[in-house]
């Protein structure tokens, strides 16, 4: 069995404590501020997922704040003509060994929601 | 002179990195995510403040010491404006403060913005 040093942000188990936002307009570009466990700058990313989609959260490394916080934009939904929300997934992922953490849901509200209320007639 | 231990978080110096808001409604209840240099989760407060030549004013931040995120960030509510019934928007200062040391962090400012359902008679007043 191999050794793992739990303490190692090399290695050690990712997790999302919360986002300060969980819903977005499908346009993306939404600013979210993540609280999680330690994390190496230059070696994570967000990934949204939905199904066959999937796209990454828009930071620098100077957006990841002592390791524990991420602020990072929301990436663009894959269609933009949306009429209602979807649901997606966010992960954090180490880069070096594609280790995910558990996901937290995301909301994309559409553009222009339903502007004949046609859902609800 | 005082020998500070600098690496010791009771002794560092306090800093507001970044926060994802910096306006909110006069009544208080907003949730902000507030990102700053390491705190001890129990002896920190986040202190709202106006000074002015009739003494000023201060109220502190709502949040438990479970809601400081590994010594580098803080989930809290705003509290209300000393007034509610402000006609446009109020900027006011807030910092970190340590509770027993009683040292602070430089300000950031936030800004209370009126009630919504007052707009309209906010108008009329400024019609007249």
């Amino acid at each position: 069995n191999p050794i793992y040093d739990k303490k190692a942000t090399t290695t050690s188990q990712l997790k999302i404590s919360c986002l300060n936002m969980n819903r977005g307009p499908c346009t993306g570009k939404t600013e979210i501020y993540m609280l999680c466990d330690k994390v190496q700058k230059d070696d994570i990313e967000i990934l949204f997922r939905r199904g066959s989609w999937k796209a990454n959260g828009e930071f620098a490394q100077s957006d990841v704040h002592r390791q524990i916080a991420i602020v990072f934009k929301t990436p663009p939904y894959q269609e933009q003509d949306i009429t209602e929300e979807k649901e997606v997934s966010v992960v954090l992922r180490r880069i070096s060994d594609q280790m995910e953490s558990e996901p937290v849901n995301f909301t994309y509200l559409p553009h222009n929601p339903d502007p004949y209320e046609v859902k609800r007639k | 002179n005082p020998i500070y231990d600098s690496k010791s978080p009771n002794a560092s110096n306090l800093k507001i990195s970044r926060m994802d808001k910096t306006c909110g409604s006069v009544l208080g209840g907003d949730e902000i995510f507030l990102l700053c240099d390491k705190v001890q989760k129990d002896d920190i407060e986040i202190r709202f403040y106006e000074e002015d030549d009739e003494g000023g004013w201060e109220a502190f931040g709502d949040f438990s010491p479970t809601d400081v995120h590994k010594q580098y960030a803080i989930v809290f509510k705003t509290p209300p404006y000393h007034s509610t019934e402000i006609e446009r928007p109020v900027t006011v200062f807030l910092q970190l403060k340590r509770k027993k040391a009683g040292d602070s962090s430089d300000p950031k400012q936030f800004t209370y913005i009126p009630q919504v359902q007052d707009k309209e008679e906010v108008l009329r007043k400024k019609q007249k």
